[in-house]
């Protein structure tokens, strides 16, 4: 050690350090004087010295100490020892651990050395021994009071022990890439060539089993670090040093104990080959050998197996993954694969042996390596616990996916009024309440009288539990968000009947809590929103009254008839949001906001503005009907705007405001104008580039190109492409939008009028027409009024076979 | 279950009702206004009884409306946890029936019905044991217990179970026809 090291520490104010840094510096430079410095080791010895087995037999060891260090001096190597020592020592800052023994360190670290330490301790017992008595006694009245003073030391307190945290003062680490596999060589190589030139500046060198290719190095300055490295043929020349963070400087050193626990039952999957991703229940352990046993759903291809067995010619198929499928011995005997039963020496179970693959029940078992699979964060869903429990009424599936489901729980996850139930132990089954939670134990306030007022218990000794009726939300997993009422128990799972959709949820007891929220807490979901007019998937339309966790409520565009249903997000097509206009009962206009009366019907007399108007039809807002969140749909010619003419007009005026179109014949019909009117939105609205939305959703022939012949429905048209899905099928195939022809027999009657009166207007506004080339060539003006004479009465039974119509359309 | 209690509620009156009738005008407007509400904490009013006492009118600055404090009796009924109820049957399907005892609309699961009661789903949809003895369709009438309510500011909704000794169906219209 340098004169300059020992400086650095001088500042430190640790005695015990410079004491045993002098002792060495003293050593080097005094080289043979030997008592005195066996005496400095062992001291140093003595301080570090904690375990207490040793105390016993320390009087009689005292001179070993000392002869030990005089024997490695002689044999030429017992720098290196107490470098070992010096070294740990100075890890011992970084670690936690502090109370470490630093000559068991020294042991663990080099191994050999302390074997051959034991080895010669009988030997030097004797030859030592001629020191005098009083010496002794001092040297054991120092050690035992040195000993009871580190023992008072070690239940230091977590401040002390900050104390001990590396700062910027202390040498830093170096992280230093080195040849893979040679790690310990290489700090080795360093520990000697520290010995063999005293010009190095470095600390100490640490090589971590579980770090491959890199060791540490500690030192003060990186050019220390890279002088110490150079000429090391395990260390490339070119390799950058690294400093590590004083935050992770104890990282580097403390022991983390990954023990990844499996146990029986425990759900796990596969990380490579076929099986890759497939759950599997882990039904032995063998820790010794780091082997598991895992049951899975195998995936054999019998056919392929057969042809193995009997050496036919495989054909070796590229990347053909069977689907995953029980076994059946009688499917194999079928194709003569020969099935074994053999009985397995140590679980006394009888398996079906195939090649060297074991069945049971259908499942395949398999042994391999721990390695291979994973078992954290095993979320099995549902579906793979059903088949797992598919052959037999397997009893312990839900112990198992109890105990997978504890061992993947969120942090906090009791709180306080939980419900819990104990699953572990000798209270298993009590019932209680949360009283407190600390950390991961939960003090629980156990239901049953005669017992103490609260329990203390592990996280993983819980279980929520819920009684039937609860009304409850689901937290966390697929169905989050829900809200239900628990209709049945299963153990550790809960049946919940939704409050929106009155489906059965099945979750798992712990990803629920008691709620007592009421539904309609949010107002959106998606695009859409609460009163919004929208298309459902079915052509018909209404309005959101409410928005609820996983659907929403609608009321349906059927007038007079309130028709609520619940609609899931994805049937919902699109947000309706053309301004149209109607007429009410006397011809005036009605507009959105326009303040209008019901005249006849179930809801005559309510009053309120115009919320959305589709079709002829509107949403009324009153305030005071309390159903349906105030909205009520009627017909427009049921309704009167309130301070509206009262006079019932002829088409004059219809049409000077419509000044559009001239009289027609339908135009007469009180429905028309309405229809006109939106008309006239939807031509908009594809004149503004979402043209698009009048084809999809269309049912279509392909007329040319290479799916020519085929039917199809349009999913999406993107620029001179249109996607379609092919009826006969499973495709979507992108064929050239000059290629289709639309039948609109097929599309559905609340699209028709839009197309229709389009086509009916097309000769009134050519100038239109290229702006629809695809529509333009079926729409021969001749055709049209055919179709509007068709459609009149069809409009009116909205639901009317559409068959003629589509007959029609062949006809043509 | 029914309870008879006194409750009291401000009542706002339009001015064109004072005069004589005014009395009787407002415990109609009581009526209309109270009669068939439901408050998640008294359950649903039934029927206002007798008005206990109607206080000192306090005429609204700038509408002329006069706020009345009224104290009336009524009769409310609120279902409860383990309540066994006689219900109608309105709505069968795969996932339950729905049952409606009074005003209270009640969800049966599937899951709450005896396991020997399969769902047909025949052109009136039903649940009907193997043997064919005992089926719950739409307009029967059940005994069923109360497993939880879920209360809403405006709406008591329950669920029941008949998967219990004595409840199920106790008057078949189907049997009878």
């Amino acid at each position: 050690m340098s004169r300059r090291r020992e400086d650095d520490y001088e500042e430190e104010e640790d005695d015990e350090e410079i004491e045993e840094e002098e002792n060495e510096d003293y050593r080097r430079r005094t080289g043979g004087r030997k008592r005195v410095r066996s005496d400095f080791i062992d001291d140093a010895a003595i301080e570090d010295d904690h375990d207490k087995e040793y105390k016993d037999e320390e009087d009689e060891n005292e001179e070993l100490y000392g002869g030990r260090g005089q024997k490695y001096r002689k044999r030429g190597s017992e720098f290196f020892d107490l470098e070992a020592q010096v070294d740990s020592d100075d890890e011992e800052e970084e670690d936690e651990e502090a109370e470490d023994d630093f000559i068991n360190d020294a042991g663990t670290d080099l191994p050999d050395e302390s074997g051959g330490r034991r080895a010669h301790r009988p030997l030097n017992m004797m030859p030592e021994d001629q020191e005098d008595v009083e010496e002794m006694e001092r040297q054991v009245y120092e050690r035992y009071a040195k000993s009871s003073h580190i023992e008072y030391g070690e239940d230091a307190t977590e401040v002390e022990q900050q104390d001990l945290l590396p700062s910027v003062k202390d040498p830093k680490l170096w992280l230093v890439k080195c040849a893979i596999g040679r790690e310990r060589e290489t700090a080795m190589c360093l520990m000697q060539k520290f010995i063999d030139r005293p010009g190095l500046q470095i600390r100490s060198v640490v090589a971590l089993d579980y770090l491959k290719n890199y060791i540490y190095v500690e030192a003060d300055k990186e050019a220390h670090v890279k002088e110490a490295c150079k000429g090391l043929r395990t260390i490339y020349s070119s390799a950058k040093v690294m400093l590590v963070p004083i935050k992770e400087m104890t990282d580097v050193l403390s022991v983390k104990s990954k023990t990844i626990e499996i146990s029986r039952d425990t759900w796990v999957r596969m990380k490579l080959g076929i099986y890759k991703g497939d759950l599997a229940k882990v039904v032995d352990v063998d820790d010794v050998r780091q082997k598991v046993t895992v049951k899975l759903i195998p995936r054999i291809d019998l056919q392929h197996l057969a042809n193995k067995l009997e050496n036919r010619d495989v054909v070796k198929k590229k990347a053909f993954v069977p689907p995953p499928r029980f076994f059946n011995i009688d499917e194999a005997r079928e194709m003569h694969i020969r099935v074994k039963c053999r009985r397995d020496k140590d679980t006394g179970e009888y398996f079906e042996m195939v090649e060297n693959m074991m069945f049971k029940d259908g499942f395949l078992y398999k042994t391999m390596s721990m390695k291979s699979i994973r078992s954290q964060n095993i979320q099995p869903t549902f579906d793979e616990l059903d088949k797992f429990r598919k052959p037999r009424g397997d009893g312990d599936a839900d112990m198992a996916s109890l105990s997978t489901l504890i061992s993947n729980r969120k942090k906090g996850h009791f709180m306080k009024g939980d419900a819990v139930v104990i699953v572990r132990g000798d209270l298993k089954n009590l019932m209680g309440c949360v009283e407190k939670v600390e950390e991961d134990i939960i003090h629980v306030k156990p239901e049953m009288a005669g017992l103490p007022k609260t329990l203390a218990f592990n996280e993983k000794e819980l279980c929520k539990y819920f009684k039937l009726g609860d009304h409850v939300k689901v937290v966390s997993g697929v169905q989050e968000g829900a809200i239900g009422m628990v209709v049945k128990v299963e153990g550790h799972v809960l049946i919940i009947s939704s409050d929106t959709t009155k489906e059965d949820i099945r979750v798992f007891a712990d990803n629920v809590v008691k709620s007592s929220e009421v539904t309609f807490g949010i107002t959106k979901m998606g695009d859409y929103e609460l009163q919004d007019l929208v298309l459902l998937f079915n052509m018909s339309f209404g309005v959101i009254i409410g928005v609820e966790s996983e659907a929403f409520q609608v009321l349906k565009g059927v007038p007079d008839r309130p028709k609520v249903v619940l609609v899931k997000l994805r049937e919902i097509k699109s947000k309706l949001e053309k301004r149209t206009n109607a007429q009410d009962n006397r011809k005036n206009i009605v507009s959105v906001k326009d303040i209008v009366r019901v005249l006849e019907g179930p809801y005559k007399g309510k009053q309120g503005p115009v919320q959305h108007i589709h079709g002829g039809i509107l949403f009324i807002h009153d305030r005071h009907h309390l159903k349906h969140a105030g909205f009520i749909c009627v017909k427009a010619q049921s309704c009167i705007v309130v301070g509206g003419n009262n006079v019932k007009h002829s088409g004059d005026k219809f049409d000077a405001i419509f000044g559009l179109r001239p009289s027609s014949p339908y135009l007469q019909s009180p429905r028309r104008p309405p229809r006109g009117h939106m008309d006239r939105g939807g031509r908009d609205n594809r004149g503004g580039g979402r043209g698009n939305d009048a084809l999809v959703g269309r049912t279509i022939n392909i007329r040319s190109g290479p799916f020519k012949g085929y039917r199809g429905r349009v999913v999406e048209v993107t620029g001179s492409f249109v996607r379609i899905e092919l009826d006969s099928q499973m495709k979507i195939v992108a064929v050239k939008r000059d290629d289709i022809s639309d039948t609109p027999g097929s599309a559905t009657p609340f699209r028709e009028p839009s197309q229709y009166d389009f086509g009916s207007e097309t000769p009134m506004h050519p100038s239109r027409t290229p702006l629809h080339p695809y529509q333009t060539p079926m729409r021969d003006a001749g055709v049209t009024p055919i179709h509007d004479g068709m459609r009149t009465p069809m409009r009116n039974g909205a639901w009317a076979p559409r068959s003629p119509l589509s007959m029609m359309m062949f006809a043509r | 279950m029914f309870f008879h209690i006194t409750l009291e509620r401000n009542m706002q009156l339009h001015p064109r009702h004072f005069g004589p009738h005014l009395r009787d005008k407002l415990v109609a407007k009581l009526m209309k206004d109270v009669e068939g509400t439901c408050s998640g904490r008294h359950g649903f009013v039934v029927a206002i009884t007798s008005v206990e006492d109607i206080g000192k009118g306090l005429i609204r600055e700038g509408t002329g409306f006069v706020t009345f404090p009224v104290k009336y009796q009524c009769v409310v009924f609120r279902p409860f946890k383990g309540e066994i109820l006689e219900a109608v049957v309105t709505m069968v399907n795969k996932m339950g029936f729905f049952a409606e005892a009074g005003p209270v609309q009640i969800f049966v699961s599937n899951h709450l019905i005896p396991d020997d009661m399969e769902f047909q789903s025949e052109d009136v949809s039903n649940y009907t044991t193997s043997d064919g003895s005992v089926k719950i369709q739409k307009d029967s009438e059940v005994r069923l217990k109360i497993i939880g309510t879920r209360v809403d500011a405006t709406e008591i909704f329950s669920i029941g179970t008949i998967k219990d000794d004595f409840l199920g169906v106790i008057n078949d219209p189907g049997a009878a026809s």
